[in-house]
């Protein structure tokens, strides 16, 4: 019965996603199998080419650049969004809602709009040339913009509120009894965080971190506007394929490879938080 | 008797709430002691305190002579067992116990084996492997205390330490605390709101309303003699009724004369308690008599609670008939009795 009306929930979206998202990546995704066509177009002669392009050192290099450029985001993304969310956190309870709103506020604006407004800061007449030059600084100012640097800035900035929002959850969750139980044994500040505070709030990291990744070494706006005309990761690589080298083929073995990298990460996320949350069940409590 | 810990006028202050309001106490080394209180009663501001978790807001607390009122937590040779227990999660029971250890710096092998020594005193050897979210609620409440007395603490406090388990494992652990504090030889200061709990396992009991101490003194002297009538009515059952005084001569509200020693400085306004079992049902003999009528009687198993309306006081008198003779006579709602008491046994309290 139960089971019934779970399923009746369930199956509109289920339907939904299938018709217009499943499909519609199996039939793009399916032409990686599929040749080029001289001109353009698809020739349907089934073949492994495209992958085994997929390994050129042309562009597994790329591959590996997205792949150290996403995870560099999302260590830092990890980092920072944590000590916002433990700062959140340690506020008087009344005052976190707001924090938070202000945390994702930046959000709610145009992935572009965002990303614009890094150029505006960044480049050689940007705002914080100027105002360096305010301040009396007259020597070469370094390149910002175009750079590997802007492009992780970007997506630090952009996916930020990802992990604060998942490593909050366990922060706010965190019985404080349990870190003056550390300090009542013993233990100071430091060792009270690293031992106990850290360890429990870790899984909320972890998924931050792996969303971060997975977003970022997709992307293809932030390297685009913030990487300059040459700088490529997967995305733009992607993106070329299906809009302007007319190789349909080709891109969608690099999607498909891309989706691969994904999906594997998300499932070890996955499998990982959940051994994190509900130990080993097997072993029953015993009374006594 | 040596006082191992002196709390001296400790204040504390949340905004405009005194929470703990001038409070003194001594506490002799190896006592089993209880602060007792209702919620709001600053026993759990004044434990917290004596933990390092508070600031004062003025006044000392010294143990063994020794000012620790600005020592942190971390410092102290005192621990606290949490209410919720607070065990790490993530941790496994002997990892737990160890933790404190390791924060000592102890070596290895010591802490093994003081580790698997006190797992021993708790009968939780068998499941030193498992993790806090594996065990039952009485399981867990004895890491938590095997995690504090393996520090050796000079001091111990317990935050309601049975407040979570269900009434038979309660009463059970009472004895098994007592037991261990002896064993241990540790001073044991346990917080609670639960009176019976107080009188069973405690040397002492301090009685704490709105942050102020009422009375300090053993079990049986705060049952027999509160100091205020707040004390005389949070402890135990007490039958209160207020008494016209007239210099010398009390009377109730039928005009019943109550014989009773009016303690110095007592004033006019003034009321009169009798505890349920020193109540006689069908006394002539005895000097404070009042005539009622049973409206319900309740059975207990070990006694007979009798309800009887009198005169003398708005809600029912509380008589507590022992089995024996609760059988020999039979007490029905609407019989016709006097209820009688010495004048021994009579207390009485500024209203």
């Amino acid at each position: 019965m139960q089971d019934r009306r779970s399923l009746v929930l369930v199956a509109p979206a289920f339907a939904w996603l299938t018709a217009f998202m499943v499909v519609p990546c199996l039939l793009i995704l399916a032409l990686a199998f599929f040749r080029r066509g001289l001109y353009g177009g698809i020739d349907y002669e089934f073949t492994f080419e495209n992958f085994a392009m997929v390994l050129d050192p042309l562009y597994a290099r790329i591959f590996l650049k997205s792949a150290w450029i996403a995870g560099l985001a999302a260590l830092i993304a990890a980092v920072v969004g944590y000590a916002a969310a433990y700062a959140i956190a340690s506020m008087p309870r009344h005052r976190q809602p707001a924090l938070l709103f202000f945390a994702i506020l930046p959000f709610w604006s145009n992935y572009l709009v965002r990303t614009y407004a890094w150029i505006v800061l960044l480049n050689r007449e940007g705002l914080i040339v100027g105002i360096a030059r305010a301040l009396g600084f007259s020597g070469e100012m370094p390149q910002m913009l175009y750079t590997e640097g802007a492009v992780v800035l970007g997506l630090v900035y952009n996916y930020l509120p990802f992990v604060i929002l998942a490593a909050y959850a366990p922060l706010s969750r965190l019985n404080p009894e349990i870190s003056e139980a550390s300090r009542d044994l013993g233990a100071g500040r430091w060792t009270t965080f690293r031992r106990v505070v850290l360890p429990i709030t870790l899984p909320g990291v972890a998924t931050g971190f792996v969303f971060v990744f997975v977003l970022s070494i997709g992307n293809f706006v932030t390297p685009a506007l913030l990487g300059g005309g040459q700088f490529q990761m997967i995305g733009n690589l992607v993106y070329d394929q299906f809009l302007s080298a007319n190789d349909w083929p080709f891109g969608s073995a690099l999607s498909m490879v891309l989706i691969a990298v994904m999906l594997v990460l998300l499932t070890a996320q996955t499998f990982a938080n959940e051994r994190a949350s509900t130990g080993r069940q097997s072993a029953e409590p015993v009374d006594g | 008797m040596t006082s191992l810990l002196s709390i001296r006028h400790v204040e504390k202050h949340f905004g405009r709430v005194r929470a703990v309001n001038g409070v003194s106490l001594d506490i002799r080394e190896n006592e089993f002691f209880a602060l007792l209180g209702s919620s709001g009663s600053g026993k759990t501001t004044l434990l917290r305190m004596l933990a390092g978790f508070e600031t004062l807001s003025g006044g000392q607390i010294l143990l063994n002579g020794r000012d620790i009122s600005n020592v942190p937590p971390n410092h102290r040779p005192v621990n606290l067992m949490f209410q919720s227990y607070a065990l790490f999660p993530h941790m496994t029971v002997a990892q737990n116990i160890a933790y404190g250890l390791e924060m000592e710096k102890l070596p290895r092998a010591e802490i093994r084996a003081r580790v698997d020594e006190i797992l021993g005193t708790i009968q939780l050897s068998a499941l030193a492997a498992r993790k806090p979210e594996q065990l039952s609620g009485g399981q867990r409440q004895r890491v938590a205390l095997a995690r504090a007395l393996v520090k050796r603490p000079q001091l111990l406090l317990l935050d309601e330490p049975l407040g979570a388990l269900d009434k038979k494992l309660r009463s059970e652990m009472q004895l098994e605390l007592k037991r261990i504090q002896h064993q241990f030889g540790i001073t044991f200061i346990i917080v609670t709101h639960d009176q019976e709990e107080a009188l069973v396992m405690a040397d002492r009991i301090a009685i704490l309303q709105h942050g102020e101490l009422v009375q300090c003194a053993p079990p049986r002297e705060v049952y027999e003699h509160p100091a205020t009538r707040f004390a005389a009515e949070f402890i135990g059952v007490m039958n209160v009724f207020p008494v016209q005084r007239d210099g010398m001569r009390l009377t109730a509200a039928d005009g019943s004369l109550i014989h009773a020693s009016i303690p110095e400085g007592l004033g006019a306004e003034i009321v009169a308690a009798v505890r349920p079992e020193r109540l006689r049902l069908d006394a002539e003999t005895c000097d404070n008599r009042l005539s009622g009528r049973i409206i319900a009687t309740a059975y207990h198993g070990l006694d007979l609670q009798v309800h009887v309306a009198t005169p003398a006081m708005a809600k029912p008198m509380v008589c507590r008939v022992t089995a024996d003779a609760a059988e020999a006579r039979n007490f029905r709602a609407g019989d016709l009795l006097t209820l009688g008491w010495n004048s021994a046994d009579t207390r009485l309290f500024a209203a």
